[in-house]
């Protein structure tokens, strides 16, 4: 489908090391088939996911923005991602706001135990992306 | 007004060790820490300027000072917002507070235009809000994509929306990060360095426009800071400025400050 459409979409994805990035680990392998779109960087709590660095990933080329960590409840660091739950929200009427598809960027809880939901989430994120297009055209054109 | 004014600090000048207010000299205005046996005479109200940046900066600098400020509705949000993150000292500082006309609060799109005990003036009606703020959500994308991206291309990169808002007192800035700011770009590609400002406003902006009025591109900066401030109201129920005891939400757990949808 990359192929047919032209465009291969660029998708940068922050995972907590505790509970998204070993949830992808163990997708791998059990050799479930995660999109090749998806550039993982690992933080060790998604509450170090700053606003800098998911506007610098845009700004490197992402076309989408992925944002991912443990469930409510579960973080190791008991409340990092509370703050991503008020500050993601945020970010993305911001970038609607100077209008950027907020869209592009999505917030979403994987565990380490959810490898399927690893794949679901990543999949249906890119597809979403690919649909939208180069985020170049939005911001360059 | 300033009769009224001058007198209630007269009369701090017993009980502090200084008053932060303006003082007209040589064709000029600018800050000034009155003291006793300062010339009442020469102080003055206007141009707004952000004073309790000179207040934090003495109270930095001065450990035990005792200050009195003269301060409008803004001046007051931005001391609560700073009190909060202890750039103020609450227990070191008396408002000498006083309202401003209806003519300012239009201007200012203010919708809190006085302190609340002004020793001066009549509290007018609050301003209508900035009108591209009001019509903002019918916006397409496109259109707010192309004003933005020429609004921001404007930008010198002077820092002056930094250097004069009363709540960006952080040592080491992230728009100065060469991690998020490429140096030697300008205007600074879009989004970057604008939406970095505008996240960092987030529950902190009071909403006083001193950034806007000091732009030297004339970018109206404030009607993205007033949609961060309608968004940390509604999915969080704070407005910044308005209340001393309510704690900055976005550093609490969800069950301190819980989302409102
Ligand atoms: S004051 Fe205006 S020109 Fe200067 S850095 Fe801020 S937005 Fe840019
Ligand atoms: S209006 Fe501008 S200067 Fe005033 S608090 Fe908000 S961001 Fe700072
Ligand atoms: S450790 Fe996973 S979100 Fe905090």
């Amino acid at each position: 489908m990359s192929v047919e459409s032209g465009f291969d979409p660029k998708i940068v994805a922050f995972m907590c090391n505790w509970c998204t990035y070993a949830g992808a680990d163990n997708a791998g392998v059990a050799r479930m088939e995660s999109p090749h779109n998806i550039l993982a960087v690992r933080v060790m709590c998604s509450g170090r996911v700053s606003p800098e660095m998911v506007i610098r990933a845009f700004r490197s080329g992402a076309d989408g923005v992925l944002v991912m960590g443990c469930h409510i409840g579960d973080c190791h660091y008991a409340a990092g991602n509370h703050r991503t739950a008020k500050r993601m929200p945020l970010l993305r009427n911001l970038l609607g706001y100077v209008g950027i598809n907020p869209e592009r960027m999505e917030l979403a809880w994987v565990s380490a135990g959810e490898a399927p939901r690893f794949v679901e989430v990543t999949q249906a994120f890119t597809k979403k992306i690919r649909n939208l297009g180069p985020l170049a055209q939005e911001v360059t054109e | 007004m300033i009769a009224a004014i001058r007198e209630a600090v007269a009369e701090r000048l017993g009980s502090c060790d200084g008053v932060v207010a303006l003082r007209r000299r040589n064709g000029g205005v600018a800050p000034h820490l009155f003291q006793k046996g300062d010339e009442l005479a020469e102080m003055e109200l206007s141009p707004r300027y952000p004073l309790m940046t000179v207040v934090s900066r003495l109270h930095k600098a001065f450990p035990a000072i005792r200050l009195g400020v003269v301060a409008r509705g803004c001046d007051e949000r931005a001391y609560v917002e700073m009190a909060k993150r202890n750039q103020i000292d609450p227990t070191r500082l008396e408002i000498i507070g006083f309202a401003c006309t209806a003519e300012e609060a239009q201007a200012c799109y203010c919708r809190e235009p006085s302190p609340k005990h002004p020793v001066a003036g009549t509290p007018p009606a609050p301003g209508p809000p900035n009108p591209l703020v009001a019509k903002y959500d019918s916006l397409p994308l496109e259109e707010r994509r192309s004003f933005w991206k020429k609004q921001f291309s404007k930008c010198i990169k002077c820092y002056g929306c930094r250097n004069i808002c009363p709540e960006c007192f952080c040592e080491a800035c992230a728009m100065e990060d060469m991690a998020w700011v490429e140096p030697g770009l300008l205007a600074p590609p879009f989004p970057t360095f604008h939406l970095i400002r505008a996240m960092h406003m987030a529950s902190r902006c009071v909403a006083c426009r001193e950034c806007e009025h000091t732009c030297p591109a004339y970018i109206p900066l404030t009607v993205l800071y007033d949609l961060m401030r309608r968004d940390i109201a509604d999915l969080l129920g704070y407005i910044p400025g308005a209340d001393i005891e309510a704690q900055q939400p976005l550093s609490l757990s969800l069950e301190q400050a819980p989302l409102k949808k």
